[in-house]
């Protein structure tokens, strides 16, 4: 034991003596929002230890609520900051503090508020005790911070880490149910290996450009003119494949229907909102701020990507009859959207894909909720079936599930609408024509499916089928893309902007279409909803509603984010 | 890389490390004596001959406490080069290193409440509802070969 | 006070505003008299600017009033704003004169319809429209006048629409209109990409740089709009349905305003055409032929209100003439004497109608002079008027036409002069058939006991005239009917009052006509001379007798199968048309294609659902293979 200890020493004193040890300066108000989390996870984990007899659910609810919440008011300070004084870095370089972290910082926030108040209905009907899912979500939402902050390849990977880690255990959250732990092994062994790839990845631009440090890797870019360094590329190729494994994009998505369907439901409703809140930070980071020089290279695989994305997601979406499947699918078609920004590669770009992650965060977060509620106990039976009359049974849950699901597709007058109208605006500005045009085609194809929950929610009548409903699919899918096509010949924005409205607006006429069979007396399962809920609902509805007829005060967010870079 | 001879250290250690172990087992090779009988092939446990098979299923206890020993080692790990630069890291030193160590205190207050060095018999933190759905045949096929969910 | 013309249209629309969500509230008759007090107050103020506008020295009767930019595009800026001219101030103050009228002969007629308001509710927007329809600057603003008076038409004939008659009579109109309403935004399109603008005064500064063939175009493109609102040939079917409609609206709208629309529009105008004279020949055709279809077939009709229709299709025929001849104060003149003996037949015809608890059928009246002498007198003076019996005022607008038509071709006049003695003889028809005569409805009465036949009342009849809502108008239309022809005297330079008001706008693109004097007696002459012998033709022939089917043919009866045919050929065309599209192309071909995709979709969703077989091991799989695509292509990439 001496030994070692003499040779640790001789290495720490060859280290400290080669250049002396430098200190960091630590300024930790930077990294505020992210501290406030640990701690009172901390806080939470000992009072949880400590407390005589375990606390209600509600309890821990709160404090996250209020951890939320202050982690929100602590980003908000950093906003001032940055927009007073501009970007900095801070903690030896490897935090970026501009506006586009801050953004990411608030989203994380924002979900971290909500999150907690579908889960506390949930997890009291479950029977799960105990302060695990609220600390996991904090340190999740902590990883997620640090990659959005993050100027050090290092400290990505940590915060994927940090991130990721607590997803899997998530996912496992509800011990009793097999699919539950099933969807933990998957996701855990799955992400374990892609963040290998990722490591490596790192390893190849480290060998690459002699650093990890983001601004380093950047100044050594424009240093040097590399194009074709295949170190390099490869390494970035590794990188990509780590971020895509993260936000699900095809093909690196296989996990995500499973995972989505097995985790408890609100666990899987964080997880789609966390884990691409920090994937598609970091992703934009790395790849538009860092390696703008090998656009060339990189931007014909993220356009691959994005229509394999787009294109899976609805039309897998389509066969679903699990509607929580359906929304892991229609999650993944999502992405796609968000790649089309990062395709773009321009501040429009950046910016819309900022903005669409707020809104997708705050919707798929509604959405899960109400699967959640819908489930009822044991949380296994998600059909779409269970959600006949719901809108006669439930009719403020119907309202608000369906303005989520419209959100989702795309209906004007919600912040849906304007999401995917800035990315596809985007994608047209820089004339990816084909990739906006598959975009709004695999939008009209989820237009669809997000009616045809709305559809059998408002009718108390069963559906004939699905593949008798799937034909109707075709139809929105060639009027979303017979709308594109038009948008394409004329360029001009608007016109074409409303193809998924059109799409929207169209496809009840079809989905009403296929052949009713009305049914017997079907038990109809009883749908509680606990006044968290209703609060986390009345937040998500309320935002996706205001913000869609009054869109100015968070694109101007999104695009000062951009600004700020 | 001019900055790989920083490396040295770590690749001499690797070396000494390799070393000490080829050499331990090439003397044992060497100079043991090589008398095979059946108990000495047979596993280890405790010196006594096993009179049964070794159980398939450990308790999953185990596991816990061998976790929980790996994160204090690796604890314990990273306290070794702190101790060394100590002086010259100062203050900063000691908030860290505190920082670090309450981070996995309460973690470990945690485990404690939540029963994880609890030994004998099982006291159940949560109550298990017995599910309504659980019969013999459901537990043995759960028991039996797991159902992959497909889509 | 020119200033104060932005009331013209504003104070119906108000009544409008009040009467849609408050109508029902104010009740009956309160709501009524608000739409007529607002409307009269509209004429009022129209009067005031008229007045102001005649103190202007002649060539500076024109303001423009602008109040903002409607839209803009481009090059394209579309304003909201009046054109105050001698032509717009002539059809404003006709347009308000005769609805603050007809308004307040609706307070009596409607008087037991439970939806008394919702009636003047639709009344105050017609006028408001209408309004906007003569005053606006621009075509577009003109354009939407066009259609407010279209929609608030549909209403109105639809607004008994739980009878079927008057639902399809609603709709038909709407589709009739709609085929006209094509041709003029075509038009309007054309005018746009030819000027680069659409502002009236705009436009026509800048005709010299249009060639002569668009000219033509944009003529008839906008001659096909008139056509359809104006009821000319082959598009005056609806007229004769829209009689379904309350009695008000056929005097207010299908006679003496919104039917004039497109002479109307013809007019405003009148430089294009003048620079398209091959335009106006087809203008005058068309307007002839129609003025001689709708007399004939005015001729042969048995209700009382489609003998009216015909003879308005016929005169609405007229004004084509004179407008397509170059003769536009013509026009002018005898569409303001047909608004006021026309709305006066119509009024007449309302109260009858009231008399005879809604039987329209002349060959069920007679002998109601004594009954009701005010309408029968003042429906006396309206046929003098129509017929053209000097010295009313028909006798001076109708000859006027005439004249103006010879100097183009005589065939015209010819034609004129034919259609002229059939209206002097139809309207008589009519005015014995009602009005003297035996009493055919007395006797009939008491016998009949089959509650489903259409005269059937369960207390038999007692005419009399109507109240005075309803008489005043009679009166003043009638009066107005006997003098209107003092407007527009031929006796120059002194009594020519209309043709020197309108000069400063239709002024140079007239046409010229050199008739001596003792021409322009002898024209006199024979349009007297003509009218008597209608009247006399008509005394004879119906003054006895009330059932000479030799007179009605069905050919007449029928409208010369016009309506027929274009069922028959053009709208059982298109509906089979579009059943086979909805039959065989909808579902065969591009359901089939459909169909085609939608299975691609599915079956492709279900092979790549095929893919997700559940096993980490397949995931780890499919993940590596990205891995190695990827990494294929950068290495593809280095490679090159």
């Amino acid at each position: 034991m001496t030994g070692s200890t003499g040779v640790l020493g001789a290495l720490a004193a060859h280290l400290l003596g080669a250049g002396g040890l430098v200190l960091p300066h630590l300024n930790y108000s930077t990294i505020l929002p992210e501290l406030i989390l640990l701690g009172g996870m901390l806080v939470i984990l000992a009072a949880s230890a400590l407390s005589p007899r375990p606390l209600p659910t509600e309890v821990y609810a709160t404090a996250t609520v209020g951890l939320g919440i202050a982690s929100l008011i602590a980003s908000l300070v950093l906003w001032r900051d940055v927009t007073s004084h501009g970007a900095f870095t801070a903690i030896a370089r490897s935090i970026d503090v501009d506006g586009f972290a801050v953004f990411f910082l608030v989203v994380v926030s924002c979900i971290l508020i909500v999150a907690p108040m579908f889960a506390a209905g949930y997890l009291r009907r479950e029977g799960i005790t105990g302060c695990e899912y609220y600390v996991l979500a904090l340190i999740s939402g902590s990883g997620a911070m640090f990659m959005a902050s993050a100027n050090d390849l290092i400290l990505i990977f940590l915060g994927l880490e940090i991130l990721s880690i607590p997803l899997y255990v998530l996912a496992g959250l509800d011990h009793r149910r097999e699919a539950s732990g099933e969807a933990a092994m998957k996701y855990f062994v799955l992400g374990a290996f892609s963040s290998a790839i990722f490591v490596y990845g790192i390893a190849l631009t480290y060998g690459a450009t002699g650093s990890t440090n983001l601004a380093e890797i950047g100044a050594f870019l424009s240093r040097n003119v590399i194009t074709s360094n295949g170190v390099l590329l490869g390494g970035l190729a590794l990188l990509l494949v780590g971020f895509a494994f993260k936000v699900a994009a095809v093909p690196f998505h296989m996990w995500t229907p499973d995972v989505y369907q097995g985790a408890p439901t609100p666990a899987t409703g964080f997880m789609a909102a966390m884990a691409k809140a920090g994937g598609f930070a970091a992703l934009l980071r790395v790849f538009v701020s860092t390696f703008p020089t090998l656009r060339t290279s990189w931007q014909p695989v993220v356009w691959v990507l994005a229509i394999l994305t787009l294109v899976l997601g609805a039309v897998v979406a389509i066969v679903q009859n699990d509607v929580k499947r359906m929304l892991a699918y229609s999650s993944i078609n999502h992405a796609g959207f968000v790649l089309l920004g990062l395709e773009a590669a321009t501040a429009r770009g950046i910016a819309g894909s900022l903005y669409y992650v707020f809104v997708y965060s705050l919707l798929v977060l509604g959405s899960f909720a109400v699967v959640a509620a819908v489930g009822g106990n044991g949380d296994a039976d998600h059909d779409i079936s269970r959600y006949r009359g719901l809108g006669r049974r439930r009719p403020v849950l119907a309202v608000g599930f369906a303005i989520l699901l419209l959100a989702q597709a795309g209906a004007p007058f919600t912040t849906g609408f304007f999401s995917k109208f800035y990315v596809v605006e985007a994608a047209v500005a820089a004339h990816s024509y084909a990739l906006a045009v598959i975009a709004m085609g695999s939008a009209g194809v989820a237009a669809f499916f997000y009616l045809r929950v709305v559809f059998v929610m408002f009718s108390d009548v069963g559906i004939a089928g699905a593949s008798d409903v799937s034909r109707g699919g075709g139809e929105i899918a060639r009027a979303g893309a017979v709308a594109a096509e038009v948008r394409e010949q004329d360029a001009t924005l608007l016109g074409g902007a409303g193809a998924s409205a059109v799409a929207t607006l169209v496809a009840p006429a079809y989905v009403a279409a296929p052949e009713l069979a009305p049914e017997g007396t079907p038990s109809e399962p009883e749908v509680s909803v606990s006044p968290w809920v209703t609060t986390g609902l009345v937040l998500c509805v309320g935002a996706t509603l205001v913000f869609g007829i009054w869109p100015q005060p968070l694109v101007d967010f999104a695009h000062q984010a951009t600004l700020i870079f | 890389m001019g900055s790989l001879d920083s490396y040295l250290p770590i690749f001499i250690l690797f070396v000494l490390a390799l070393a000490f172990a080829g050499l331990s087992i090439v003397a044992s090779k060497l100079l043991a004596p090589q008398r095979p009988t059946s108990a000495k092939e047979a596993p280890y446990e405790c010196g006594i001959v096993p009179a049964e098979a070794p159980p398939q299923r450990f308790p999953v206890r185990f596991y816990l406490v061998a976790m929980i020993f790996v994160i204090f080692d690796i604890e314990i790990i990273f306290l070794f080069p702190w101790a060394v630069v100590y002086n010259q890291l100062g203050r900063f030193g000691l908030v860290e290193i505190i920082v670090f160590a309450a981070s996995v205190f309460f973690s470990f207050l945690y485990l404690v409440a939540n029963g994880a060095l609890d030994w004998g018999p099982v006291k159940r933190v949560r109550p298990v509802a017995s599910e309504q759905s659980r019969t013999t045949t459901s537990t043995v096929r759960r028991v039996g070969h797991g159902t992959g969910e497909a889509a | 006070m020119i200033h104060a013309a932005f009331l013209i249209p504003l104070l119906p629309l108000a009544g409008f505003a009040v009467l849609a969500p408050f109508g029902r509230r104010l009740g009956n008759p309160l709501s009524g008299w608000i739409a007529t007090v607002l409307v009269a107050a509209s004429f009022v103020v129209t009067v005031l600017v008229f007045i102001a506008l005649f103190r202007q020295a002649p060539a500076h009767r024109e303001f423009t009033q602008s109040w903002f930019t409607w839209f803009a595009a481009d090059r394209l800026n579309v304003g909201a704003g009046l054109l105050v001219d001698p032509l717009s101030m002539t059809m404003a103050t006709f347009v308000t004169g005769v609805s603050a009228l007809i308004h307040l002969y609706s307070i009596g007629y409607m008087k037991h319809d439970p939806q008394f308001a919702k009636f003047f509710t639709y009344l105050n927007l017609f006028v408001f429209s209408m309004l906007m329809l003569v005053l606006a600057d621009n075509f577009v603003l003109s354009f939407f006048g066009w259609e407010g008076v279209g929609v608030c038409s549909y209403f109105l004939i639809a607004f008994w629409f739980d009878r079927a008659d008057a639902a399809s009579a609603g709709k038909k109109a709407m589709i009739f209109n709609r085929i006209g309403d094509a041709g003029f935004l075509l038009g309007l399109f054309l005018i746009f990409e030819r000027t680069g603008s659409l502002q009236y005064t705009t436009v026509f500064s800048r005709l010299g740089h249009v060639g002569t063939p668009s000219l033509v175009a944009i003529a008839l493109l906008l001659f096909l709009g008139a056509v359809g609102k104006s009821a000319q040939i082959p598009l005056f079917p609806w007229l004769a349905d829209a009689m379904a409609g309350p009695t008000p609206v056929s005097a207010l709208i299908h006679a003496a305003t919104m039917v004039t629309a497109g002479v109307y529009m013809m007019c405003r105008i009148s430089p294009v055409l003048h620079l398209a004279p091959d335009a106006g020949h087809v203008i005058a055709w068309f307007g002839v032929a129609t003025a001689f279809i709708g007399a004939t077939s005015a001729c042969a009709q048995t209700d009382i209100k489609k003998v009216l229709a015909y003879s308005t299709v016929s005169q609405l025929g007229y004004m084509f003439l004179a407008a397509g001849s170059g003769a536009y104060v013509a026009a002018v003149f005898l569409m303001l004497t047909h608004a006021f003996y026309k709305a006066l037949l119509f009024l007449g015809a309302g109260s009858v109608i009231h008399a005879m608890e809604e039987d329209q059928d002349i060959k069920n009246m007679g002998g109601l002079t004594k009954l009701m002498p005010i309408t029968a007198v003042t429906f006396l003076l309206g046929w003098f008027s129509i017929a053209g019996v000097p010295p009313f005022s028909g006798f001076w607008s109708k000859g006027d036409v005439l004249q103006n038509a010879w100097a183009v071709s005589p065939a015209l006049w010819a034609i004129g002069a034919v259609t002229a003695l059939l209206t002097a003889y139809y309207m008589g028809r009519e005015y014995f058939l009602v009005f003297l005569g035996e009493r055919r409805w007395s006797e009939a009465r008491p016998t009949e006991t089959d509650p489903s036949s259409p005269g059937y009342t369960s207390r038999g009849l007692h005419p009399h005239d109507p109240t005075w809502h309803m008489s005043v108008p009679l009166v003043v239309l009638a009066a107005l009917a006997v003098l209107g022809g003092l407007l527009n005297l031929p006796f120059r330079p002194n009594l020519d009052f209309l043709e020197r008001w309108l000069d400063p706008v239709v002024g140079p693109y007239l046409l010229q006509t050199h008739f001596s004097a003792g021409q322009q007696w002898l024209f006199a002459v024979a349009d007297a001379a003509l009218a008597i012998a209608g009247v006399g033709l008509a005394a004879s022939l119906w003054r006895r007798t009330t059932d000479r089917p030799a007179l009605e043919p069905r050919f007449l009866y029928m409208a010369w199968f016009i309506d027929w045919a274009e069922d028959r050929f053009v709208a059982r065309t298109g509906t089979a048309l579009a059943y086979f599209s909805a039959t065989v192309i909808e579902s065969k071909v591009i359901d089939g294609a459909v169909n085609g995709v939608a299975s691609l979709v599915r079956g492709t969703g279900g092979a790549l659902r095929r893919l997700q077989t559940g096993y980490v091991r397949s995931y780890a799989l499919g993940l590596v293979a990205g891995v190695v695509a990827l990494v294929a292509y950068v290495l593809v990439r280095v490679g090159s």
